[in-house]
């Protein structure tokens, strides 16, 4: 191992550090060894000579930007798309023309960014999906739970075996599908951000099961957007950016600093700028509003040019505020105003009609239509409140250009169906959809869900200028340092209710996270 | 974030845009022309009636054809529209049924064409109404409630017509019979209503308000389109679509007999839309697909009742022409997402 010349271990072109040897890794052999890969599509090379060495018992972290090509590196490796050349070693045998069911066998397998069990059927089911116990021709129901119940085990995982796959939350789903793929005798297990859309407490129970996967010997390749995720659990972490390989790196010699810089190629910082102070009347306010279980008398005031953060952990109260104030459900009680004046409840024409613009963190149900093109989906909503009746091709991508340059939108092609641009993108598409259409009042639910450093800073500065034209921006966020860089005045959330208000002046990071785990009522 | 989502678009993070629409290399060829094995697969039939007989290419024949095809097309046109929206209508021939039966019965007590017509269309978008307010305010799946309407209205026209069969004598024979530079009346009012679906679903707002609808509803409804009145205008299109139809035939035939049109014609109106490569989960749909797909099916009848064969064997081979077409368009469509 240590006379390989080609691990790439630092800056790529330069010398080769001998340092990494048996200490770190208890298993020095690498499990499997690419080397050389490339690929394009079309004309765009999407991967130019990667080489990467997995080795088991290793959480391998693979980091870039989207569209750095981690995503067609991981669907080479287990079999999605067949390398233009290059090699992929697995076992010390070289393997060409892999399949997706050739790198099952051989123990590559995958739990893609979207989980894929079927919804209708049980916990143990799915486990054991393609592999069920038989008897006498007939299935073994009670050998099915059993076996089930031992894969989840083994891993530590405590769900129910019997539970309907339908109503397991998305980390449990995760969990369900990695106890699956190793069950199935996974030796090199990628996992797609799974922790994106997770609260803190769910995240941390997949990075357990992760350190679990790796104590069991098998090789994790782990991808996320979330540095200090990476810092803490990678034992090494890979860096692409357009395609080519950058660094690939023990996790112990890195920092974030060096991470962003290597995945942008330059120093990325979004920091607070000066904003004009918010003007005194007020753009949104919400009073005593309440509904069920998940929204208990959350009142607020944004006042016009106000950025208000709403802060909890994901997926508590802040997707609920979403449908109350963009008018798809109807509230038990409260009262929303926007400019002062009263919004009526329940419809989607009156909230849009008030000025007040939702946008979604739920982008592929709620926000896009993933089948139209980039334009159209741009000047979807600019276009009715218009009250167009003609659509043509020409005059809408005129309309369209302005908006893909002040939001940035990069599309390779023309202009594609907005579904095959990268998560960045489209973000990107659907904050210009809404914030281009003369908004009062606009409600931001987590705007940097799933992009890139880049992409985040772009959307950062494209919100400050939002509450520059005088916006009232009401932020609903999961990430304590989006509050701080973005937020006048923060209300933290918990279980539906409000637990705190604080101004951002006033309050320090760890304080904010303090409140925003503790809850406790003040 | 949901369960398995059945989503034609995976999003390729890391891909350059192309690679979602990239053929595979089997296939490379085909999709650069719309259409293109659809249309082959339709060049092949004729040409292959045309040598196996004569009969095929006389103008008689092909006029006969065009007169046949108007009918489903009418209704092809209006079935693409909705269902690109993400609706279904399996009532629409059946609504022609009943159209067909009223106007032959008021005609017969006297009633001037032009007030029967006007009655008789009026009633269509009623009852094309009525689907929409059912599946915009009840959430029934459009597929049941439309059946359920297309057997209720099937069973009105046989109540219409009480058993016999109404003539109208020469009363709309014009409009069913005679040509203008040699095209039927029928083809051009056909002609017509195609163009006219086309033009809608590329140049204005409604249509594509319903590709927006038929994409995601939800993400439709929150950028402020009146879903549910869209609905409805689509459904009452359909009504009159299917009204418009039913004179037609009415016209065709100069008769209402029980059974005439019915589920059969939106069976087959369906199998044109879907081979003319609309999806049935709406959100892609093009009008020149449902006019391949209208015109393939009837060549595929003419050329068996000219090549004498079976009657037993017709439904055979047109549900085998069926699933040729089907499979050739899905093989395309697989490789060019979009429109």
């Amino acid at each position: 191992m240590t006379s390989s010349p080609t691990v790439p271990d630092t800056e790529k072109g330069t010398a080769v550090s001998p340092r990494r040897t048996a200490p770190a890794h208890p298993a020095p052999q690498a499990l499997v060894r690419v080397r050389g890969v490339t690929k394009s599509f079309g004309g765009a090379a999407a991967l130019k000579g990667v080489d990467l060495d997995l080795y088991p018992g290793e959480i391998h972290a693979l980091m870039g930007m989207n569209g750095a090509g981690k995503s067609t590196f991981v669907h080479v490796l287990s079999g999605v798309h067949q390398p233009d050349s290059g090699t992929l070693t697995l076992g010390g045998h070289e393997h060409t023309g892999l399949t997706v069911r050739r790198a099952r066998r051989l123990g590559i397998s995958s739990v893609p960014q979207r989980r894929e069990l079927a919804p209708g059927l049980t916990v143990a089911e799915n486990v054991l999906l393609g592999d069920l116990p038989t008897r006498y021709g007939t299935v073994h129901w009670k050998a099915v739970r059993e076996q089930a119940g031992r894969a989840l085990s083994g891993l530590g995982i405590d769900i129910d075996p019997d539970r309907i796959a339908g109503t397991l939350t998305v980390a449990e789903q995760t969990m369900v599908e990695v106890a699956r793929e190793v069950r199935r005798g996974g030796r090199v297990l990628i996992l797609d951000e799974p922790t994106a859309c997770l609260s803190a407490r769910d995240a941390d129970r997949v990075r357990d099961l992760v350190r679990t996967l790796r104590d069991e010997g098998v090789a994790v390749v782990y991808i996320s957007h979330y540095i200090d995720e990476v810092m803490s659990l990678a034992d090494r972490i890979t860096v692409l950016r357009d395609g080519a390989l950058v660094r690939s790196a023990p996790a112990a010699e890195l920092d974030a600093a060096a991470l962003v810089r290597g995945m942008v190629g330059r120093d990325v910082v979004s920091r607070r700028p000066a904003r004009p102070a918010p003007r005194s009347e007020s753009g949104l306010a919400v009073r005593s509003l309440s509904q069920g279980r998940a929204l208990r008398d959350f009142s607020v005031d944004v006042r016009k040019g106000e950025i208000v953060a709403v802060l909890g952990p994901a997926g508590d109260g802040q997707s609920r505020l979403f449908d109350l104030l963009s008018g798809r459900q109807r509230p038990d009680s409260g009262e929303i105003r926007v400019d002062g004046r009263p919004v009526p409840p329940g419809r989607i024409d009156a909230s849009l009609a008030g000025g007040l613009r939702c946008v979604t963190g739920d982008r592929r149900t709620l926000g896009l239509v993933q089948g139209l093109t980039v334009d159209e989906n741009l000047m979807l909503a600019g276009d009715r409140f218009a009250r167009r009746r003609l659509h043509r091709v020409r005059h809408l991508a005129r309309r369209a250009a302005p908006v893909r340059d002040t939001y940035g939108v990069v599309a390779l092609t023309g202009n594609p169906p907005v579904g095959t641009l990268s998560g960045g993108n489209q973000q990107k598409v659907l904050l210009g959809k809404w914030l281009e259409t003369a908004p009062v009042a606009c409600f931001l639910e987590d705007p940097t869900n799933g992009v890139d450093v880049a992409a985040m800073a772009d959307i950062h500065t494209l919100v400050d200028d939002l509450a520059a034209r005088g916006v009232a921006v009401l932020l609903a966020s999961s990430s304590p340092e989006e509050v701080m860089r973005l937020a006048d005045r923060v209300v933290v959330v918990s279980a539906g209710r409000t637990v705190a208000e604080h101004d951002i002046d006033a309050i320090t990071r760890d304080q904010l996270v303090t409140t925003a785990l503790g809850g406790q009522p003040q | 974030m949901s369960l398995k989502t059945p989503s034609a678009a995976p999003d390729v993070a890391a891909g350059p845009p192309g690679d979602a629409g990239r053929p595979r290399s089997t296939y490379r060829r085909l999709p650069h022309i719309p259409h293109g094995g659809l249309l082959l697969v339709l060049v092949l039939v004729a040409v292959f009636t045309a040598v196996q007989a004569d009969a095929f290419t006389s103008s008689q024949n092909l006029l006969n054809v065009l007169r046949q095809v108007s009918v489903t097309a009418v209704i092809a046109a209006g079935l693409t529209l909705l269902m690109t929206a993400g609706g279904m209508d399996f009532s629409m021939g059946s609504n022609a049924a009943v159209t067909l039966c009223v106007a032959a019965q008021l005609l017969a007590r006297g009633w001037s064409t032009p007030a029967v017509v006007v009655v008789s269309l009026v009633l269509a978008t009623l009852i094309g109404l009525v689907n929409g307010l059912v599946v915009t305010y009840t959430r029934v799946a459009p597929f049941v409630a439309t059946l359920a309407s297309a057997m209720l209205l099937d069973g009105v026209a046989l109540l219409v017509l009480d058993g016999m069969s109404v003539t109208i004598g020469d009363k709309m024979s014009a409009l069913g019979n005679d040509e203008v530079a040699g095209v039927p009346y029928l083809t051009i009012v056909a002609l017509l209503v195609l163009a006219l679906t086309g033009v809608t679903m590329r140049f204005t707002t409604f249509g594509r308000d319903a590709f927006a609808m038929g994409g995601n509803e939800h993400v439709a409804r929150l950028s402020g389109i009146d879903v549910n009145g869209r609905k409805l205008a689509l459904y009452a299109l359909a009504g009159v679509l299917a009204g418009l139809a039913g004179l037609m035939l009415l016209s065709r035939l100069g008769a209402a007999a029980p059974n005439t049109a019915g589920l059969q014609t939106q069976l087959t109106a369906v199998a044109a839309v879907v081979i003319g490569g609309t999806s049935l989960a709406g959100g892609h749909g093009t009008v020149t697909g449902t006019v391949i797909g209208v015109v393939l099916l009837g060549v595929v009848g003419n050329a068996l009742n000219l090549l004498q064969v079976n009657s037993n064997y017709q439904l055979v081979v047109t549900g085998g022409v069926l699933l040729v077409a089907a499979i050739v368009n899905e093989f395309q469509r697989k490789s060019s997402p979009g429109h």
